[in-house]
């Protein structure tokens, strides 16, 4: 008795010893299942390394506002307070620093510059914010152009010029964010000539607010808030020559934007009780910066709680990574993000530091599974689907995916199963229709031979008992009953 | 076999209203355990059609359903009505007892398990395109159920349409109210008790 005693502790003791985690983050993972709930997931990116302006081999990046990653791995760093631009290579090695331009035989400088972007050429294009212009300048720093205030009938008289954002499409046209502006997003075209506003937000209105409005007179009115849109606090360019756009706006189910070329929002989302708006709380998110990344996928940086969303294409979220603290892989005030490959970089402001992430296995997984979804390759990824599965067996889209992918071959039964698991309805009823036919085909001729007895037997057995019945009655009569 | 020719008759309490409701009141046709088991078989068939009604139409989330909610929302619903009705009557000249308020009442709830149980089973095999059909038959279901409610009532207190209707209305105002002093009730005693407890507790810690 007592033998067995010791060997049920012994038993009890090695069972609550739990493995550590493979590598301990500090955040966690996790994303938002069919019915809004955080359901733990894997970590799917890992912090790997970091550096500060110092560490790269200059001053410390005092206020450091935007983040750049180029298509051959280059990261190109704005510094705000020194109103410099650092570039690191792969192996995150001082490649270049522009601190000024040489314009005209004149030494020119930024000053408080808070956006820039790289072309797939190499040149630098900079939102020069306090001085009022957005400069572009060749891959080795030497100026080229400057471009100024937009000049428009439409633009107020004391309208003062404050870019923050730019970006620069294929065909060469450059978008502007500038703060104070909500008319959208200023469009130049490839000369620097000023063709007009895009992608205005709605103006958002409180029945409240509109019914105060009503009844005030017109000196409460004038000095109450007017009701502007909110305006855009960033943008990206995706592959196909979009741009998405970012709201700091809490209320609206639309923070953020997918712009096609005549500025009409054509971002899909798969289901709309699960928006990309962030974390489903109380306290919204604050959307700060975007990044397009490949196949669709997008990622927001959220700033209430230093997260960064990735969604893909259909507005799904795939994964969650980062978080506010002290620790490596943490963040302070974070406010810009760029991603090249399978890293992700978050630039953070009041650290002034660039954290660089690496995709771990979940999160390699979760990439190429769906970037083959995402082609239409349902076969392809429902094995990688399978093998996400095997990590994480809450992921409801790889059940979705897997799903998907059975119906193709044919296997509705199982298929059901599938999209049952991963909670889709539409592609469930789909699977549904087709496995009942495939039944009732199969069946149909089993049922019959039991349904047909049943009703003749049934059949001949009421008219034998009301002729018995009738029989009776008779009997009853003719007996004088 | 009583009870199964009792059970009988809410069909044709069903399908026959105004001939059904007078014989249960007039011929004595109601019985107060039929109606009982009435009211149990529709808590019952609510809780089925939660768990398994077809997944295109069933939106419950499965880690939240809970048996004890339908007492919540079939059981206590009827109670309230019967004594809500049975209190405005009275006032109102009208002709019905308590125990012929409860038997109208739960016999008027027959179709909601005559069309609730089939249709759970048909919504198992019904894709998307076909489940409005499935929410046509909830809706006959409930107003069936009012249209027997209605004529049940209008007949046990021998009112005239308009004055049942008035009566039907109210009776849901004074549910109303019923749970409003209900809570209230709940809410003093609260206040009360944490009062008492307070001193109590002021008595205690003071020497």
């Amino acid at each position: 008795m007592k033998q067995a005693f010791i060997i049920l502790a012994a038993a009890l003791l090695l069972a609550s010893i739990r493995p550590a985690p493979a590598a301990a983050a500090p955040y966690e993972g996790y994303v938002y299942s069919y019915w809004g709930e955080a359901v733990h997931s894997p970590i799917a990116y890992l912090p790997s390394r970091s550096i500060t302006g110092q560490e790269a081999g200059g001053e410390a990046w005092l206020a450091a506002n935007d983040l750049f990653a180029t298509a051959d791995g280059l990261l190109y760093i704005l510094d705000s307070e020194s109103g410099s631009i650092t570039v690191l290579d792969q192996e995150w090695q001082l490649a270049s620093r522009i601190e000024s331009f040489e314009r005209d035989g004149e030494q020119d400088q930024f000053r408080n510059p808070e956006g820039l972007f790289v072309t797939p050429a190499g040149h630098i294009y900079v939102a020069d914010t306090d001085n009022g212009r957005v400069i572009e300048l060749g891959p080795g720093g030497e100026f080229i152009r400057e471009i100024g205030a937009p000049e428009s009938d439409v633009l107020s008289a004391g309208f003062t010029f404050f870019p923050r954002k730019v970006i620069v499409d294929k065909a060469g046209r450059i978008y502007v964010i500038a703060r104070g502006v909500f008319d959208g997003i200023i469009e130049f075209d490839s000369d620097g000539v000023f063709t007009g506003f895009m992608g205005t937000n709605r103006v958002a209105f409180d029945p409240i607010d509109l019914f105060w409005k009503t009844i005030s007179t017109q000196e409460q009115r004038d000095k109450m808030i007017r009701f502007v849109p909110i305006e855009f606090n960033n943008l990206a360019l995706d592959q196909e020559g979009f741009i998405y756009t970012t709201t700091a706006d809490r209320t609206s189910l639309s923070p953020v934007k997918r712009l096609n070329p005549s500025g009409i929002d054509v971002l899909r989302i798969s289901d709309e009780y699960l928006a990309p708006i962030g974390d489903y709380s109380r306290v919204r998110s604050t959307f700060i910066d975007i990044d397009a990344a490949m196949s669709g996928v997008y990622r927001v940086l959220d700033s209430t709680r230093g997260r960064v969303f990735t969604y893909n294409e259909d507005g799904s979220l795939l994964y969650v990574v980062g978080g506010l603290g002290n620790q490596q892989g943490t963040f302070r005030s974070p406010v810009a993000i760029a991603n090249y490959e399978d890293r992700l970089y978050v630039l953070d402001r009041d650290l002034g530091r660039v954290t660089e992430f690496e995709a771990t296995r979940f999160g390699q997984l979760v990439n190429e599974a769906n970037a083959l979804y995402a082609g239409g390759k349902h076969h392809e990824a429902a094995g990688l689907w399978r093998e996400v599965i095997k990590l994480d067996a809450n992921y409801e889209m790889a059940y979705v995916g897997i799903g998907k992918s059975l119906l193709r071959q044919g296997e509705f039964q199982s298929a059901l199963t599938y999209l049952k698991l991963g909670n889709d309805r539409i592609y469930y009823s789909k699977a549904l229709a087709k496995y009942r036919r495939e039944y009732m085909q199969e069946n149909f001729g089993f049922y019959m031979t039991i349904l047909l007895p049943i009703l003749l037997v049934g059949f001949i057995g009421r008219t034998l008992m009301r002729r018995h019945r009738k029989e009776a009655q008779v009997h009853a009569v003719s007996q004088g009953r | 076999m009583q009870f199964l020719r009792d059970a009988r008759y809410t069909l044709h309490v069903a399908f026959h209203p105004f001939d059904g409701f007078w014989d249960l009141k007039y011929e004595e046709r109601g019985r107060l355990r039929i109606a009982l088991s009435i009211l149990l078989a529709v808590t019952l068939t609510m809780i089925l059609k939660r768990q398994f009604s077809g997944y295109v139409v069933n939106f419950n989330h499965p880690l939240e359903l809970n048996s004890i909610n339908e007492l919540k929302y079939i059981i206590i619903p009827f109670l309230l009505w019967c004594v809500a009705n049975w209190s405005l009557t009275t006032l109102m000249d009208g002709e019905g007892k308590f125990r012929e308020i409860v038997i109208a009442t739960g016999y008027a709830m027959m179709p909601l398990i005559l069309v609730y149980v089939p249709n759970m089973l048909l919504s198992n095999v019904i894709t998307l395109r076909e489940a409005s059909f499935y929410y046509v038959l909830e809706t006959v279901a409930y107003l069936w159920f009012i249209w027997l409610l209605f004529i049940g009532t209008m007949t046990v207190h021998q009112y005239t349409v308009l004055k049942t209707i008035w009566t039907m209305l109210l009776t849901l105002v004074v549910i109303g109210v019923m749970i409003f002093l209900g809570l209230l009730f709940f809410s003093v005693i609260q206040q009360f008790v944490s009062f008492v407890y307070t001193i109590y507790q002021e008595l205690t810690l003071r020497r």
